[in-house]
């Protein structure tokens, strides 16, 4: 069940998976700022996990670590709804891990570091996709 | 030939040599000009880490690790193309290199050893980068010292890596060596005991131990301790206090240890009983931290226990207090509040509370009835004014408002460096002397900010300014000061938000008073950036227009991180801020970032001519990579006449419609492809080269009226002559130009004077310099000092950096626009012809300010022009002397 924001719609709800802590404390609040329910996970079983349970419009995953890598919880995220839009984040950008995840559907590929605004940009562009074809 | 194999040489033939030696030069050059591109990147990357502190980037810890082993791999290269370039004359730069590097992977590693510091030092020779081992909120202290507010207390610091040394905790190394070992500490501690008993009327010592774990977010308070003599000071009592924050110097549960005491009886000498003493003192420290130990033991704590102590006087204060940067005051704002206590008066606390933000007004105070006599903040006594029936005087404060609004700011300074709300205690000496004795972490109880409350404020704020260039975030809100140039930072209001035209760094002392910085111009990558990231104050440069839309006197609240500033105070974004996104000190990683930068980035080597500009001296990457930039500068500028065998490589004469030949050397895109066998004026694309030879063809530099030579000249000049006559004769009389499409090196002999023009005009304007060396001349030494004072005086009124050293000039500009670089290169060329033979005429210091004055009115008028903003888009058609007409304009290329 999807919660409103102020003007009565429905939040968009982002998943936020990295096993560096300090990534979910700074992007969790700054969506939070603009009105997005978020929920931050630093270990990729705990967010399949919550995958499963639930809906995400938007995962914004880490690409590597421990267990299941960045790739695993788009093809898993992807499996769950196919309506969710994954965007990736790393640290290990090359052109090979870009072309995999596009391959297997990511909306973004973005590699750290990168600026707020760069992604609430990203999150804002999936935002006004959805809005236009509601 | 039978000679050459008589010799043992082979023959060789003249254009051999030339190939050669070219390929050399070349290979010289390529290092140079990689020095250049590596400090350019390596000065992007330390950008880019100080961006990411400043709250820019989202980053982890494989960025920190790459971007530490980038950089030092960098540094590396440029040391190694240093010594590369001047015949490996500094192999101990590589020492420096790596022991930078061992602490920075150290640090990534979380092994503090590589910050190796005395185990006990005082309180003001603590930086952020001990942190680790003292402690933040005893650096934090110590940084107060860098603030116009009210100080830290003078005393001195065992720190935890001497803690642990006195406990028997530190293990030996690898090579089965302790690197500090307990006697060590105890031969600091009584140094610095002895130091600070000195200067310590009471004779009677506060000390602190605080816990060090970097694992956890801030250090915790593990004992308060007062060590106080007897009266004939031959025992000493240890007294340990409650653990209350909200409770400055109250005696709660006291035990008195009594240390042995053996020696110290009236029988004794004086120095001996004083020595005694002193060990007496040194013994009792040493109690508090074995009986912290065993108490940390006892409980089961980590299996390296870590613990830094703060040891300072402790004076007779008239007063004391405590200030809490948060407390809620109502549902819509929380206050600072501020308590104080008399000395005399235990039971007898004024409280008051102020607003957060500048002015720091008062917004309630509950002032305690005090006995008869008090004598207020106001200078009132208490039964002078409404005197009730108890005797108890009322109506007046014990802080005037000064006090408070300095106590405030001091706090609110504190809240900034730490991330976090804090509690800290004052004291206040009979010379009303108002000292930060500690600083605590403020553990709130949070009021959580729903985002519909966030969101309904932010709908209704309206936005006044927004965008430019974040430096650091942060949200803070005040009163708008425009801040001038000349404007005196005594003046500027503690706690505004200060707004300026450009971001240059003589704004520094503003920013340690100002709650915010927004400018019109100026770069995240500049001094004043990195100040206002190590002060942690929101700023925001390049923020179009500012100025005209922050008039003085607005309320406003800055958003930096999202480079906004609203209308108005905005208190739930002001709750929001520092509790949201913004990368805080208590994270680990800002942490470790900080550490890391603290030996990148700072540049401590500033002054080439000074004694420590040296490989001994540097103490950062940034250091290192200055100091060879500076070196192969230094290296250039020499080069012709430390290789004199250049003189046989194949150059170029040029045909120039002035007395004087130059030869030219291409080493890339210095001249047009299809350049003449003597190339003229219009085939040289180096634009440094280029704008020096348009100054150096003004008709007016080379006026001709000279006055004729003495005998007296002559005879002086002599010597001189015989020593160039005994030069190599490949290199006598050779003006030899090195130059590629953005640097030169012209070495000139010019009648009997030599100089040297070395310049580097790409497109970083940090790496861009102008370095000038003018020496010789025919004419006797005063003549020809004077020649000296009047070229040391062009370059002055040009803003070079000099240093004269009889007839020897050298002068150096560097770090300015690149339109002052070019105006300084056009107006050389002009001085280089104009100076010529000078000295002759310099009779008395008024021919030397006449002359002055003469280049002045011809040419220093250049000097504030633009002379090219770009020489290679305009092609020359004729050279300036060719066209009389344009003799007294700048050279533009039509």
């Amino acid at each position: 069940m999807k919660s409103e924001n102020n003007q009565g719609e429905p939040r968009l709800r982002i998943l936020i998976l990295d096993d560096e802590p300090i990534v979910c404390r700074r992007l969790k609040p700054a969506f939070e700022k603009r009105g997005y329910e978020v929920e931050t996970f630093n270990d990729s079983a705990s967010a399949l996990a919550r995958l499963r349970e639930a809906a995400f419009d938007i995962v914004i995953t880490d690409l590597k670590m421990e267990g299941a890598d960045g790739i695993e919880i788009l093809t898993q995220a992807k499996k769950a709804s196919a309506d969710t839009r994954v965007i990736i984040i790393t640290g290990f950008a090359t052109l090979e891990t870009a072309r995999e995840s596009y391959s297997k559907g990511a909306f973004d590929f973005v590699a750290k570091p990168f600026k707020l605004r760069d992604i609430l940009e990203c999150v804002k562009k999936i935002e006004d996709q959805r809005q236009a074809t509601q | 030939m039978w000679w050459h194999r008589l010799l043992g040489r082979a023959p060789t033939r003249h254009s051999d040599i030339a190939e050669i030696n070219i390929w050399r030069l070349q290979s010289l050059f390529n290092n140079f000009r990689r020095i250049l591109s590596l400090n350019n990147a390596i000065l992007a990357n330390m950008a880019r880490m100080e961006q990411a502190l400043g709250g820019e980037y989202i980053y982890d810890k494989a960025f920190l690790e790459n971007t530490v082993r980038t950089i030092a791999s960098h540094v590396h290269h440029v040391t190694y193309n240093l010594n590369a370039l001047t015949g490996n004359a500094y192999i101990p730069l590589y020492d420096r290199y790596q022991e930078i590097r061992t602490i920075l992977d150290d640090i990534i590693s979380g092994n503090t050893r590589a910050l190796a510091c005395p185990p006990v030092l005082p309180l003001s020779d603590i930086g952020w980068e001990l942190e680790p081992l003292v402690g933040i909120d005893l650096v934090c202290l110590a940084e107060l010292r860098h603030h116009p507010g009210i100080h830290g207390p003078d005393g001195f610091v065992i720190t935890s890596e001497g803690t642990r040394a006195l406990t028997g905790q530190l293990a030996a190394d690898a090579s089965g060596t302790v690197h500090i070992s307990a006697s060590m500490v105890r031969v600091g501690l009584t140094d610095h005991l002895d130091i600070l008993l000195q200067e310590c009327a009471t004779r009677r010592l506060a000390i602190v131990v605080t816990q060090v774990d970097d694992d956890e977010e801030l250090a915790r308070e593990l004992g308060r301790f007062t060590v106080m003599p007897t009266a004939d000071r031959s025992v000493l009592t240890i007294i340990e206090e409650t653990l209350n924050p909200a409770e400055p110097a109250s005696a709660g549960e006291t035990r008195a240890l009594r240390p042995e005491n053996d020696k110290a009886n009236s029988a004794t000498p004086r120095h001996e009983r004083e020595d005694s003493v002193l060990q007496l003192y040194v013994r009792s420290v040493e109690r508090i931290v074995q009986t912290i130990f065993t108490r940390l033991k006892a409980t089961g704590g980590p299996a390296i226990i870590q613990y830094a102590v703060f040891v300072r006087c402790c004076p007779d204060a008239a007063g004391r207090g405590t200030v809490q940067s948060r407390t809620a005051f109502a549902d819509s704002f929380d206050v600072l509040s501020i308590t104080a206590t008399p000395a005399d008066e235990e039971n007898n606390t004024d409280t008051y509370l102020l607003h957060r933000t500048y002015p720091f007004e008062l917004v309630q105070s509950v002032i305690a009835p005090h006995p008869a006599k008090r004598r207020f903040a106001d200078g009132r006594l208490a039964t002078s004014n409404a005197v009730i029936d108890s005797g108890f005087g009322r109506g007046s404060a014990l802080l005037a408002n000064k006090d408070l609004k300095a106590l405030a700011e001091t706090a609110m300074a504190l809240e900034r460096m730490l991330g976090i709300p804090i509690a800290l205690h004052w004291e206040c000496l009979a010379t009303e002397t108002y000292r930060i004795t500690r600083l605590f972490p403020l553990q709130l109880i949070r009021k959580e900010i729903s985002d519909d409350e966030l969101a309904r404020e932010q709908e209704g704020a309206q936005i006044i300014c927004e965008g430019g260039q974040l430096v650091q975030a942060g949200v803070a809100a005040g009163s708008i000061v425009h801040v001038p140039e000349d404007m005196d930072p005594a003046d500027f209001p503690a706690g505004a938000v200060a707004v300026a035209r450009v971001a240059s760094p003589q704004l520094t002392p503003i920013l340690q008073r100002a709650a915010a910085i927004l400018t019109e111009y100026g770069s995240a990558a500049g001094h004043l950036a990195t100040v206002a990231r190590e002060l942690r104050l929101p700023a925001v440069f390049a923020v179009p227009n500012v100025l005209r839309l922050l008039p003085p006197g607005t309320e406003v609240t800055v958003d930096a991180g999202e480079t906004t500033v609203y209308q108005g105070i905005l208190h739930t974004l002001l709750l929001h801020g520092s509790a949201g996104m913004e990368l805080s000190p208590t994270d680990p990683e800002y942490r470790v970032l900080r550490r890391l930068l603290r030996f990148i980035m700072p540049l401590h080597l500033v002054d080439p001519d000074a004694a420590d500009f040296s490989p001994g001296g540097c103490r950062s990457f940034h250091d290192i990579i200055h100091f060879c930039h500076e070196r192969a500068v230094d290296e250039l500028a020499h080069f012709q006449e430390r290789r004199p065998g250049l003189g046989a490589i194949r150059t170029r004469r040029m045909h120039l419609d002035v007395p004087m030949d130059i030869r030219v050397l291409d080493t890339g895109g210095g001249m047009i492809k299809d350049a003449a066998n003597q190339p003229v004026y219009s085939d040289i694309c180096s634009e440094p080269f280029g704008i020096f030879l348009g100054g150096l063809l003004q008709p007016q530099a080379w006026t001709t009226n000279l006055p004729s030579l003495g005998f007296r000249d002559i005879i002086s000049g002599m010597p001189r002559t015989m020593n160039m006559l005994a030069a190599p004769a490949d290199t006598l009389g050779e003006n030899l130009a090195i130059i590629s499409s953005d640097y030169m090196n012209l070495s000139l002999r010019l009648g009997y004077h030599f100089s040297v023009i070395d310049a580097n005009l790409g497109s970083d304007e940090q790496r861009n310099y102008v370095y000038f060396r003018f020496a010789g001349g025919l004419a006797d030494p005063e003549r020809r000092a004077r020649r000296a004072t009047f070229i040391k005086d062009v370059l002055e009124a040009m803003d070079f950096k000099v240093t004269v050293n009889g007839d020897l000039v050298i002068g150096r500009l560097k770090l300015v626009e690149a339109g002052l670089l070019r105006s300084a290169l056009f107006i050389l060329g002009a001085l280089t012809a104009f100076s010529k033979q000078r000295d002759t005429s310099l009779a008395t210091d008024a021919d030397t300010r006449a002359l002055f004055n003469a280049f002045a009115t011809s040419f220093l008028g250049h000097f504030d022009r633009d002379i090219s903003s770009s020489f290679t888009q305009r092609a020359p058609k004729t050279a300036p002397h060719e066209n009389t007409d344009e003799a007294d304009s700048v050279p533009v290329r039509k």
